[in-house]
């Protein structure tokens, strides 16, 4: 049986309310248009990513987000999310953000291309209508631009 | 919100629990640590077979909200001790 997140997530918000998790008002479901080693993609993290020389995430309610070069040789990764469990990630940020291993991929032909940026938000936010009605149009709206293909999630 | 735009998702997460009530459009279950979704640090050989085993489940999603296991192990014997460790590390996190 998968480990149970949900109750240690309860227990650590004690004594506030346990944090309520929330689907989107309007799902959608959009058809892959074309095969991996012709899609553009570009990487989605909740872990409050960013360059040294961006302007850093503002703990726990920063609604903002940052465009993360995909090009591993543009910089390190620093990740500003408060949570506790980034101990270990810290120490590498590419084990809950593939970027390396993404463009290794593009390299030998497994994936079409990259978006030129990778994006990153604070994850955890409590106020869900403001992340439906700015920060995901927001996002959607450089991702459209960018002419993604494919939107890989990889929550922190 | 994404795929409303025409964009396609895949979420590859760890907490199979919340990615089960969240139902994202498409996701892969991979059953390691939070944390460490594509390896231990600085392992970049297992950080890309993750990432290219969880992108080969793509063409087998074939309606919204499913959540596949491609069967991920943290410990080569399956073994599930790193649970203990985890939840040690989580109730650090207060």
């Amino acid at each position: 049986m998968p480990f149970q997140y949900l109750p240690v997530m309860a227990q650590n918000s004690a004594p506030k309310p346990a944090r309520v998790l929330v689907s989107p008002t309007k799902p959608a479901w959009c058809p892959i248009k074309k095969p991996l080693n012709e899609s553009r993609v570009a990487l989605l993290s909740s872990a409050a990513l960013r360059l040294a020389d961006q302007e850093p995430f503002i703990a726990r309610e920063d609604f903002n987000y940052r465009r993360v070069p995909s090009d591993p040789s543009a910089g390190g990764i620093i990740i500003d999310h408060h949570s506790g469990i980034g101990r270990v990630p810290k120490q590498d940020p590419e084990i809950v953000f593939p970027r390396t291993a993404l463009a290794d991929l593009q390299k030998r032909g497994v994936v079409g291309s990259l978006a030129p940026f990778h994006f990153s938000f604070m994850g955890g936010l409590r106020d869900h209508g403001r992340i439906e009605n700015a920060l995901a149009p927001a996002i959607a709206n450089d991702l459209k631009q960018a002419q993604v293909d494919l939107a890989l999630l990889v929550p922190y | 919100m994404i795929e409303g735009q025409g964009i396609p998702t895949l979420m590859i997460g760890t907490a199979h629990d919340i990615m089960s009530k969240v139902t994202p459009p498409r996701a892969v279950f991979v059953d390691h640590p939070v944390g460490r979704t594509f390896g231990p640090p600085h392992d970049r050989v297992r950080n890309q077979a993750v990432l290219a085993r969880a992108l080969e489940e793509l063409p087998n999603f074939t309606r919204s909200d499913a959540l596949r296991d491609p069967g991920f192990q943290w410990l080569s014997d399956g073994s599930r001790i790193w649970e203990d460790e985890l939840s040690a590390e989580m109730r650090q996190d207060r």
